[in-house]
This record gives C-alpha cells, sequence and structure tokens, in this order.
C-alpha cells in the first residue's frame, strides 16, 4: 500500500506528538538526573554535573538496592517459568477435570488488586520466614505474573502442530527429554515474551515490594521513596529512576521482534 | 501442572481463606481476636463512602477507557499500515511500561512543576493555571492523562496483534466492493480485533478500577477525597493495623473481581460463538 503524500505528512504528524508525550516525562527525568540540586556539594545549584551518578556510586545502600531488585525479579522470571511451562503445556494438550476452573482462578488472580491479599500475605510469609528477603517478593510476585506466562506460553505451544509432539513420542523422547531437547527451543520467542512482561510487571510492583521489605532487602523502588525526607535531593532522584529504567528498556529491545504476539487469554 | 497449583496455592488461595477468616474477627493481635460475625461487611457495605469510591472508581475506568481504547485502536491500526519502522513505534509505547509505579506519579509531577518543569513552564508562559493540588478537575485531569501515557503502550501492542492477523485477502475484497475506510474499520476490522481486544480491555478495567499506586502517590486521595479510589480506601485500613475491616474489604474486592472475571468469561464464549457462526456462513456462502 502506498500512501498519498498528504496521508503520509498526517501520520508523521501524529506520530510527532505520540513521540513527544511519551518521551516528555522520560526526557524530564533524565535530564535532572544530570543536574545538581543540592547546595552542599559545592557547586551551583541547577549546573550539569554528573554528581548524582557519582553519589549512587559511592552509595553502598542504592548499589545493594539495584541488587536486591535484580534478584527477586530474575527469582521470579526463572518461577514463572519453570512452573509456567508444564502447566502451559497441560492446557494445551490435555482436557482434564477442572482445566476450565484453573484457568478460571488464574484470570481472577491476575486481576486482583496486590493491597488486597498484601496483609494475609504478609502474616502469612511472616510466619514462614519470608519477610525481608527476595524469595519473598519472588514468590509473591507469581500471584499475578505466572498467569501471564501461562497464557503466553499456552498460546506459543498451541500453535506447535500436535504432531510435532508425538513424531518426537515416537522418536523415543520421554516426555522430559521432549520438553527440553525439542518444545523449549521450538518455542524460544514464547518463553522470550513470557520472561518479558514477567520482568517488567515484577520490576515496576510496588505493593508486595514494600510490605515484605520492612527492615532490609529494600528493592530500587523503596530505596527511592525512602530519598524522599524533608530536602529531597531531587537530582539524586531522578538519576536513580533514569537507572531503574535501564534494564526494562534492555527488555524491550530484546524482545522487540516479538512484543505483539504474546497475550491471548484463555477461559 | 503441580507445581503452577502449587505456587497459586501459597501465594494465591491461603492468603485468600487466610482473609476469609480474620474478617469476621476484631483482632487487636493475632492472638487477641473476637469473633463478630458479619459486622465488618455491614459496616462497609452500608457506609456512604464506600459507595462514593465505588462510582468514582466506575467513572475512573470509564474515562480511562475510552481515552485509551479510542487512541490506541487508532494509532495501533496506523501502525498496522507502516513498513519496518513500526517496530520502533511499538517500542516508543512499550516504553512507560517499564517505570517502576511509584515513580510515574512523581515523574509527572516534575514534568508540571511550574520553575522546573518542562511542560509546567510552558503551561506558565502560556498563562494556564494548573493546581493539581487543590483542584478536583485539575487532579482528575491529571491522573487520566498520566494513565494514559502509562498504559497507552499496552492497548496499542495488543491491538496491533488483532490488526496483524487479518488476512490480506480480506483488504483485497473490500477494495473490489469499493468499501470506504470507515466501512473497512466498521465491518471488517473492528470484528476481527474483538478477541485480541477483549484480554486489554479486562485488563484495563480491573487495573484502572483498583488503581492504587499510582493515585496516591499524586494527590493521596485528594483533594477532599475527590480521588479516593476503592483501592485506597483499602490502603488506609491496612496502614490503621485495622485488620479484621481490611480483610473483609478484601473479600468484597475479591467478590468483584471474581465476578468480572466470570462475566467476561460468558462474554468471550457467546464471542467464540458469534465467530464460529460467522464461519459458517462463509462456507456456506
Amino acid at each position: 500500500m502506498v500512501a498519498s503524500v498528504p496521508k503520509r505528512l498526517g501520520r508523521a504528524l501524529v506520530l510527532l506528538v505520540l513521540a513527544v508525550f511519551i518521551l516528555l516525562p522520560l526526557a524530564q527525568t533524565i535530564l535532572l538526573g544530570y543536574i545538581s540540586t543540592m547546595p552542599k556539594t559545592g557547586m551551583p545549584i541547577g549546573s550539569f554535573s554528573l554528581i548524582n551518578y557519582g553519589n549512587i556510586v559511592k552509595s553502598p545502600v542504592l548499589l545493594a538496592s539495584i541488587g536486591n531488585s535484580l534478584t527477586y525479579v530474575l527469582l521470579n522470571v526463572s518461577l514463572c517459568l519453570v512452573a509456567g511451562l508444564p502447566a502451559a503445556y497441560a492446557l494445551s494438550r490435555y482436557r482434564f477435570v477442572g482445566d476450565k476452573h484453573v484457568l478460571l482462578m488464574l484470570l481472577t488472580f491476575r486481576l486482583t488488586p496486590p493491597v488486597a491479599l498484601s496483609l494475609p500475605v504478609f502474616l502469612l510469609f511472616a510466619e514462614l520466614n519470608l519477610v525481608d528477603s527476595p524469595i519473598g517478593i519472588g514468590l509473591v510476585h507469581c500471584l499475578f505474573n505466572l498467569p501471564i506466562a501461562i497464557w503466553i506460553l499456552e498460546r506459543f505451544i498451541s500453535e506447535i502442530p500436535r504432531a510435532f509432539d508425538e513424531t518426537a513420542f515416537l522418536d523415543g523422547h520421554s516426555l522430559p527429554g521432549f520438553f527440553v531437547k525439542m518444545l523449549i527451543p521450538a518455542i524460544a520467542p514464547g518463553i522470550a515474551v513470557a520472561a518479558f512482561f514477567c520482568f517488567i510487571f515484577s520490576w515496576v510492583e510496588v505493593v508486595f515490594a514494600r510490605i515484605l521489605t520492612v527492615t532490609s532487602g529494600k528493592p530500587i523502588t523503596m530505596a527511592i521513596n525512602a530519598m524522599f525526607t524533608f530536602q529531597t535531593d531531587v537530582g539524586l532522584v531522578m538519576a536513580m529512576t533514569t537507572l531503574s529504567l535501564v534494564p526494562g528498556v534492555a527488555m524491550i529491545y530484546f524482545v522487540r521482534n516479538h512484543i505483539s504476539k504474546g497475550f491471548a487469554v484463555r477461559v | 501442572m503441580i507445581p503452577a497449583l502449587a505456587v497459586m496455592g501459597l501465594v494465591g488461595v491461603v492468603p485468600l481463606l487466610a482473609a476469609f477468616n480474620y474478617a469476621f474477627f476484631d483482632i487487636f493481635t493475632i492472638q487477641q481476636a473476637y469473633w463478630v460475625g458479619d459486622e465488618w461487611y455491614r459496616q462497609i457495605i452500608t457506609s456512604d463512602r464506600f459507595y462514593a469510591s465505588f462510582g468514582r472508581s466506575l467513572l475512573f475506568s470509564a474515562l480511562v477507557m475510552s481515552v485509551q481504547f479510542s487512541l490506541g485502536i487508532a494509532l495501533a491500526r496506523m501502525v498496522s499500515r507502516m513498513g519496518p519502522s513500526r517496530i520502533f513505534v511499538l517500542m516508543l509505547v512499550a516504553l512507560p511500561l517499564v517505570v517502576p509505579w511509584n515513580m510515574i506519579a512523581m515523574m509527572w509531577q516534575s514534568l508540571i512543576h511550574p520553575e522546573t518543569g518542562i511542560a509546567g513552564r510552558a503551561m506558565a508562559f502560556a498563562g494556564i493555571g494548573f493546581d493539581y493540588k487543590f483542584n478536583a478537575i485539575h487532579t482528575w485531569i491529571l491522573l487520566i492523562v498520566m494513565d494514559t501515557w502509562h498504559w497507552i503502550g499496552l492497548v496499542v501492542i495488543l491491538a496491533y496483534a488483532g490488526f496483524s492477523g487479518i488476512p490480506k485477502a480480506y483488504y483485497q475484497a473490500a477494495a473490489i466492493d469499493g468499501a470506504s475506510s470507515f466501512a473497512v474499520f466498521r465491518h471488517i476490522e473492528l470484528p476481527k480485533i474483538t478477541s485480541a481486544l477483549s484480554i486489554a480491555i479486562l485488563l484495563r478495567f480491573m487495573d484502572s478500577f483498583m488503581i492504587n499506586t499510582e493515585a496516591f502517590a499524586m494527590n493521596a486521595g485528594g483533594p477532599y477525597y475527590a480521588t479516593s479510589f476503592l483501592s485506597l480506601d483499602l490502603s488506609e485500613d491496612i496502614k490503621a493495623f485495622n485488620y479484621g475491616s481490611t480483610a473483609a474489604r478484601s473479600m468484597l474486592y475479591f467478590l468483584i473481581v471474581m465476578t468480572v472475571a466470570w462475566l467476561f468469561r460468558i462474554w468471550v464464549e457467546r464471542q467464540g460463538r458469534v465467530d464460529d457462526g460467522v464461519q459458517v456462513v462463509k462456507v456456506g456462502g
């Protein structure tokens, strides 16, 4: 389809407006990250500098918070994939008693706002000694990420014809062997997309991350919250926020060709 | 199936049952609990505040969804007609999705700050006074713009998935018939993208209906409760360590979620039957 000139101009204009709308808040944040905003640093307020990034590198608390976030997010992604893959395979290939109920349950838990479960989750995890540990957060984020992982993986598995499995079994592959050697390579893009969505939803979540870290193990989001005091160093906050965007942006780039092939919810 | 069910059981079912149980008690500490029956539920569902918050949440969802879906579908339609550069547009709209939720309100507040913000200075220069702290309408506008910024990417990406699944033959047939652009959209594209969009509709409805972090960070439910949504009432209960009432509220919200999920399932099943019907007609015709 070749578009006419006015049509192309119109499209360019729409894209320009969209880009400005999306990028403006990000630009503001990134810019402020390079500006000194505290008087004590010996340089005039508002001058361009790398001091905020220098301060991050010098602060063990902030560095640790990046590590904490990465730990529980990666833990959550692997949990969702390991638990989600067999479930997605079962839902895609077999009909069993209660499969419809399982799908409805997944949907319901994905929709339940974290704040509604935060109190009982906190009490339960305190009982299990999972408060202040990345394992607790990684686990609880499965509440909304596991359904997403299952939906995405199920969609990709269902696109593979059943004959693919049957041939593999005839060739003498066991079920686990088939999973590792044939199924996983065949749905690699699906695994990437599922990992992407689990990663970002776990990375950006704050309700559980807040209530499950009382004294230590603070994630990056809470470290930023803690910076708001009587005299907030806005530049430092913005620099930290900019850093918190880096993994997500990298993930977007990583799955850019498959990103639109994800969700198809089955109920 | 078993590992998935075990995980969901631990993080979903067990806390839910616990909440169900707590909701019948007046709890000072976990060891000191008094049976109060359905009193918490009665208190919540007879309070005017519950219905006011419910109404506000519903209005917020309606506004946010009408903005995001009309814009999102139009954008996705445009993107689906573009060349390889479409990938960059999809990456662009996905950017806000990776911003941590507690940072979103802060980014927008700093953007519209009248002295240091880019948009704030532009508005001050143009003589537009914008006061999101004390003007309820302005708070609402800011929340809707912010939510649209945050979530339009999801709508565009899912709608785009719907558009890219439409076979070329449909467009060719429409071109031969001389169908207008609007007719193509109304009779070919819209029915075809509905199933792809249904999940977007559901996710956006529930997430906006239960909006929490962003709304609280923006103005803490103010001014004068004008943006105190359902989930903010719940946060307030939690902060007051009001276990019984929190649990009862959680159960009520869970019931709402459950009802919506169940209605959604009925709707999707009906949708599936209509689709099958169309296919039969096509084969026959």
